[in-house]
């Protein structure tokens, strides 16, 4: 049962579910739902729900086979990253103007990132997400995205520069 | 102003979360269906443990509560219910608004429901007899007794908005 008084960590409650304990599925869905929500909305955008759902029927199909269950977390952020991006794809954007976003305390601010997230591709948002959300390093990136470090680091460095800027200015 | 880009974040409802969560229990199939009443009504059907559950849920005679408590993920609830062929489950699980996800040994049962566009109420329902101890479904009428219950909460909420 997971409703003990302490609250089961994380990596307990993978093992339960690979147990067959649905009770224990039920709250690893609780806790990972709004994780998987901050990846796909950032990157997947007006799809993010949609990306979400693949991600967790993914996860919940995947978790009986997952060897490492202390890996869970980055087992997740995978799956949802290339949802996100795959959902996002279908969707075109057009490529943004990074050089004319708003300073800062420009009350247009909060609407024109939305706008300039909208415009970057997909992976762009990705590499964003990845770096400034989940803070993981450039070759974590580039293995996480399958893309050399030297793609990883290109492509991020205007957007982030840019998207800083805005908000240090 | 926040330092810091205030990132979009996706947020799945109860239905949504419905259907992933059946992903991981092998033989299940989630039945959906939009029900022409508000989701406040719809709950209050399907979450009326000792009453209206009972009498959507398939093959159920009667339905007792044992324990309610709070918990930080909704109400944690304990369920005896006898099925019409006197068989005798012991469900445990949590209820919140628009969800519901409990088992026992044998059983499995599982709803939601979330607001739709137009003000209507979109339902989802998964479950049956459930491989002991295990995250799966003896895979046999799963989606035929969904369709039931799903057309007995139908004529209870047209009797519901009948006698207002």
């Amino acid at each position: 049962m997971t409703d003990s008084p302490t609250p089961l960590s994380d990596v307990e409650l993978v093992r339960r579910a690979q147990a067959g304990d649905t009770l224990a599925m039920a709250s690893l869905l609780d806790r990972l739902a709004p994780y998987v929500g901050r990846i796909c909305g950032a990157i997947a955008l007006g799809s993010g729900a949609d990306a979400a759902q693949e991600t967790l029927i993914a996860v919940f199909r995947g978790l009986r086979g997952l060897a490492q269950p202390e890996a869970y977390r980055g087992w997740v952020r995978a799956i949802a990253v290339r949802e996100a991006v795959r959902i996002a794809r279908r969707t075109p954007t057009v490529p943004a103007d990074l050089s004319r976003l708003p300073a800062k305390g420009d009350p247009q601010l909060a609407a024109d990132v939305q706008d300039v997230l909208h415009r970057l591709s997909p992976e762009h948002r990705a590499i964003l997400v990845l770096r400034d959300l989940e803070d993981l390093d450039e070759q974590t990136v580039a293995e996480l995205l399958e893309v050399p470090k030297g793609t990883v680091k290109s492509r991020l460095a205007r957007a982030r520069a840019s998207f800083r800027k805005a908000w240090t200015a | 102003m926040s330092d810091t880009p205030q990132w979009p974040v996706a947020r799945l409802d109860e239905v949504g979360r419905l259907r992933a969560l059946a992903a991981g229990v092998r033989g299940a199939a989630v039945t959906e269906r939009i029900v022409a009443a508000p989701v406040a009504d719809v709950w209050a059907l399907l979450s009326d443990f000792e009453g209206s559950f009972g009498l959507i849920e398939p093959d159920m005679r009667r339905v007792r509560v044992l324990s309610r408590s709070s918990g930080p993920d909704g109400e944690h609830v304990e369920l005896l219910a006898r099925s019409r062929f006197g068989f005798r489950a012991r469900l445990v699980g949590v209820h919140r608004p628009g969800w519901f996800w409990a088992q026992s040994r044998f059983l499995l049962i599982g709803m939601a429901a979330a607001e739709a566009a137009d003000g209507r109420t979109r339902v989802a329902l998964t479950g049956g007899i459930r491989v002991p101890g295990q995250a799966a479904l003896v895979p046999f009428g799963v989606r035929r007794a969904a369709r039931g219950a799903l057309d007995r909460l139908d004529r209870r909420i047209g009797d519901t908005l009948g006698t207002r």
